[in-house]
């Protein structure tokens, strides 16, 4: 790691912790928010962005981590902290299946299977409404006894970080330089006798689990759980996140959910206009700067002759 | 009678379906902004002939041409780049189709609007049951419509260039076919058929802004079902689909009508990812 | 990372400027959905606070000052309604709230309602549970589902003779729960039933009306809101069902609806629909008032009752500040136990006895009405009716 990233890492970091200490309760509540779409988009970015596989079913997974943990607690009284654990495995289990189903077929299959996914999981969240609730939303418990909106930032402040950590360490281990072999040259991979399937399927499990965290984490905060969580609106916002932040870099999605969860506070008046904003930043974004906001930073760092 | 509509809105699966195929079998490209067309067509025919007083019968084409601009424009500013980069396509379409379903429902408004009938009343079939003249009437011009396709994909020279073009875009160039006014026009011709599809179903299915996203996924599942730029795949993947939901719906369970195709769209990824009638890679 | 710090320092600015709000006015917030497939409600909403405000301000206001309304966006859906009524709660600090149309999204909001002790008052979700979960913060000053069902619907159905219902359900909340409460009045009249549920976005009913048909229906509780219904009336025309088999719209709205004939074109004529208005019913002199601005500010008669609700719970809340003389929840809370206000559709009076759904809860009159050649009629309850129901030949 470089000492200016691990600079502003501890630098960001410490404003983060005090950050609760100066913030109202609604900027809190913001900010949790941008959390989870932190948790989202970076491991959404971790699928598309290093290893191509563009996934529509992300949302879903993160609607199956909050429905299997709020039904657990709902129905039998499972802890949340449980639930969560077990959504995180359900998750994955059906990225696994999911992933089995249509990785082989390549990009175009994997886009198409997944969002079929994400409207069979909409549509069972919908009618089975004994279990469900349907549109009316399932009351999940909290995490905590006494609801206190600085114990979910730091719970979400944790689990963001630490999931920072374990993606970061991901791009720059042997695995991420292999997954980034895989996006740019499949023959030439292959070849070198890299199984570009079993790389592929390995992150699209392991990125499902982090959806079902994240999920899972969100429908006991809002303690409220409804099948707006896994809808094709929601994987808009975290698909459009990556894609203005950066896709394919570490500081995209993070500094995407950030920067459009803010914003969409701002924009709130316009109200039905802001998701359309979104989808015209996002568009100029991926037609004229693929690589997002950070690629821009990036370049512009460059063009001024300055390096680190 | 479950029959019958299974085979109608078979039918209309498939010409909506079309669409997606031409664009996948041609330029390898999903177009994810396939349902919004179909949407925007409904409306422009809705408001000619509401709005401006014209005739159902010019304002269906005037529609479906309407679209077809929308569509070659859409090619050369946003699709064109992005050739031989599938994910990057993919994503351009999706932000698409997120993006013109709120243009629509800016300028459109949330409600559902329907062009007028062509046709009113209700014909009782083989003497068993009642059926909507309009549907009748939209199954014959679908009908139509595919038929044409199929004629100008095989016999004509557009046909021959768009399949030299998809199969090797080098060797076409070399025998004088532009491979970039192909795919635009291929692209508009996609686009077209979703605007067909659309205005001739607004007057049975009114169409609203968030019903773009459902007609998408039927085209999809269609045409995975019938393989991937397959126009016969895509007739009778139509028909499948049609059949399935609704005897699905009346003997299993209505509710679950919209869950069938994926079932069996897993079935096939499982036994035949190819399609029915697709090629095997 | 740089980006990160300037972004918390950004946001520090923020908070601290969005922290001051204007002088010298009371806020009241309301809930409803502006987007989203029910936009139409939101329209109706904000004609009708718009005349409130014109009312309340020209009266006095309130404690003194000038009444302000914040109308929060719920897009129809739980979790878009929670937050909005955390915004409502934590950033425009607004000291009651009031709307809503949608039971799924009041029962988000209740919760949070109870969470920031925040008073709210709903005006047209009808779910039992809003209120019959006992929360001290929420009252109700229109329909709930067991009210409507036990005094008008399931009456009507046995006064006029019908002899075989069908219920057509959404799978929504409010569908579920109205449609639960049909069958179990219907159960103890003796009256036989089917009931379907069907999907609330589904626009091609054939299968299952051919399913119905078989059961030869002479009445169909349709509870389908929203344009679900209009194609569910044209198709139930079309393969000759009704109006052999009256249908009757158990929300009412989207009856009134512009799009209504455009839509189900002939098939509407004879079609029934719940309503809590009427142009020649005036319950009091209030909802003759409100006809007339209405009438004057927009230059048409109101269709969508909708915006006669949020008037009235506008009135209830503003009335219940100035007699408290504070907007502290407590206090607030307690003159509003304690309302007795004419508003458009009677004189509001909210129950106490905890224990069921009529605990802080007013329920306004309400009537079925029948299209008949296009004009409105009033066919129940009787002593309100303006004309004989008619069925078909």
């Amino acid at each position: 790691m470089k000492s200016s990233t691990i600079w502003f890492s501890v630098a960001g970091l410490s404003v983060a912790i005090i950050l609760p200490f100066f913030l109202s309760q609604y900027w809190l509540h913001v900010m949790i928010i941008s959390l989870f779409y932190v948790m989202m988009a970076s491991s959404w970015n971790l699928l598309a962005g290093y290893t191509g596989q563009v996934s529509f079913a992300h949302a879903a997974f993160a609607g199956v981590g909050a429905y299997t943990s709020g039904m657990l607690s709902v129905f039998l009284g499972v802890s949340p902290w449980l639930g969560i654990l077990i959504g995180i495995i359900s998750a994955a289990l059906l990225g696994l299946g999911l992933g089995v189903l249509c990785i082989r077929m390549g990009g175009i299959y994997l886009s198409l299977t997944t969002l079929g996914f994400s409207e069979i999981i909409r549509i069972i969240i919908t009618n089975e409404d004994n279990w469900t609730r349907g549109t009316m939303g399932l009351q999940t418990p909290g995490l905590f006894v006494e609801y206190s909106k600085t114990g979910y930032y730091f719970i979400f402040l944790a689990v963001a970080v630490a999931i920072g950590v374990v993606i970061y360490k991901l791009i720059h281990s042997e695995w991420g330089l292999t997954m980034r072999a895989v996006l740019n040259d499949e023959i030439a991979a292959s070849a070198s006798g890299i199984n570009t399937i079993n790389v592929r399927l390995l992150a699209f499990t392991f990125t499902s689990a982090i959806a079902g965290l994240a999920g899972g984490l969100y429908g006991h905060y809002l303690m409220l759980v409804t099948p707006d969580i896994p809808s094709l609106g929601q994987m808009f916002l975290v698909l459009a996140m990556a894609v203005i932040g950066g896709m394919g870099s570490f500081a995209g999605p993070i500094v995407g959910s950030f920067v459009l969860e803010i914003l969409s506070e701002y924009i709130r008046e316009w109200g039905e206009y802001h998701v359309l904003i979104f989808g015209l930043i996002a568009l100029a974004m991926a037609r004229f700067a693929p690589e997002g906001l950070m690629g821009l930073w990036i370049n512009k760092r460059k063009g001024h002759g300055h390096t680190n | 009678m479950y029959l019958t509509n299974g085979i109608v809105i078979g039918i209309i699966y498939a010409i909506s379906a079309l669409g997606v195929t031409l664009i996948v079998g041609i330029m390898k490209v999903v177009n994810f902004a396939h349902g919004e067309l179909y949407v925007f067509a409904g409306y422009f025919s809705y408001y000619m002939s509401v709005s401006l007083g014209l005739s159902p019968l010019v304002a269906m084409p005037l529609s479906v041409f309407l679209v077809f601009l929308i569509g070659l424009l859409m090619e050369k500013a946003l699709i064109r780049p992005t050739y031989g980069d599938d994910m990057y396509s993919l994503i351009v379409t999706f932000i698409l189709s997120i993006v013109l379903q709120n243009l629509a429902l800016l300028i459109f408004g949330p409600y559902p609007n329907k062009p007028p009938n062509l046709i009113f009343g209700a014909t009782n079939l083989f003497g068993l049951f009642y059926y909507g003249n309009q549907r009748l009437l939209s199954f014959f011009i679908s009908l139509a419509i595919l038929l044409f396709i199929f004629y100008l994909i095989k016999m004509t020279w557009f046909g021959k260039s768009i399949r030299a073009v998809s199969q090797d875009r080098e060797m076409a160039s070399r025998i004088g076919i532009d491979h970039y006014r192909i795919n635009m026009l291929s692209f508009g011709l996609g686009a077209a058929l979703a605007a067909a599809a659309g205005v001739i179903l607004s007057p049975i299915f009114p169409v609203t802004p968030s019903g773009s996203a459902a007609i998408s996924l039927t085209a999809f599942v269609v045409v995975v079902l019938g393989g991937m730029g397959s126009l016969k795949g895509c007739l009778v993947g139509g028909l499948i689909l049609g059949i399935i939901e609704n005897l699905g719906a009346a003997y299993i369970s209505t509710m679950y009508r919209g869950i069938f195709g994926f079932i069996l769209l897993i079935l096939v990824l499982v036994f035949r990812p190819w399609g029915l009638y697709g090629q095997k890679t | 990372m740089k980006k990160f710090l300037s972004l918390f320092v950004f946001l520090m600015v923020l908070t601290i400027g969005s922290s001051c709000w204007a002088q010298g006015t009371v806020k009241i917030g309301v809930v409803g959905p502006r987007t989203g497939p029910a936009a139409a409600t939101g329209q109706a909403f904000e004609e009708g606070i718009a005349l409130a405000i014109d009312h309340i301000n020209a009266a006095g206001g309130v404690l003194g000052k000038k009444l302000e309304i914040v109308f929060e966006d719920t897009g129809g859906v739980p979790e878009k309604a929670a937050a909005a009524f955390e915004r409502l709660a934590t950033k425009e600090k607004v000291p009651v709230v009031v709307g809503e149309s949608h039971s799924s999204s009041a029962l988000a909001e209740i919760e949070l309602a109870n969470r920031y002790k925040l008073p709210l008052i709903i005006c047209e979700a009808w779910h039992d549970d809003i209120t019959a979960k006992g929360y001290k913060w929420v009252f109700r000053a229109g329909p709930a589902n067991s009210g409507v069902v036990d005094f008008y619907i399931a009456p009507f159905v046995k006064d006029m003779g019908f002899k075989k219902v069908a219920i057509v359900r959404e799978n929504s909340d409010w569908g579920a729960g109205i449609a639960e409460r049909t069958e179990f009045d219907l159960k103890k009249m003796n009256i036989p039933f089917t009931t379907l549920k069907i999907e609330r976005d589904s626009k091609d009913f054939y299968t299952e009306l051919t399913k119905l048909k078989a059961e030869k229906p002479d009445i169909i509780l349709a509870y389908i809101y929203g344009t679900g219904l209009h194609f569910f009336i044209a198709q139930a025309n079309e393969i000759g069902l009704s109006p052999r088999a009256l249908v009757l719209d158990g929300a009412g709205p989207p009856s009134l609806w512009d799009s209504f004939w455009k839509n189900v074109g002939k098939a509407g004529d004879l079609e029934l629909f719940m309503s809590s208005m009427h142009e020649k019913v005036h319950l009091t002199n209030t909802s003759r008032k409100f006809w007339d601005a209405y009438n004057k500010k927009y230059g048409k008669n109101p269709t969508d009752y909708k915006s006669r609700s949020i008037y009235n719970v506008i009135l209830i809340a503003a009335d219940a500040i100035n007699r408290a003389k504070s907007t502290d929840a407590e206090k607030v809370v307690a003159a509003l136990e304690k309302s007795n206000l004419e508003v458009t559709t009677g004189v509001v009076k909210f129950g106490l006895k905890s224990g069921s759904y009529e605990y802080h809860q007013w329920m306004p009159p309400m009537l079925v009405v029948q299209w008949q050649d296009k004009n409105q009629v009033v066919v129940y309850p009787k002593k309100a009716a303006t004309g004989p129901l008619k069925k078909a030949k």
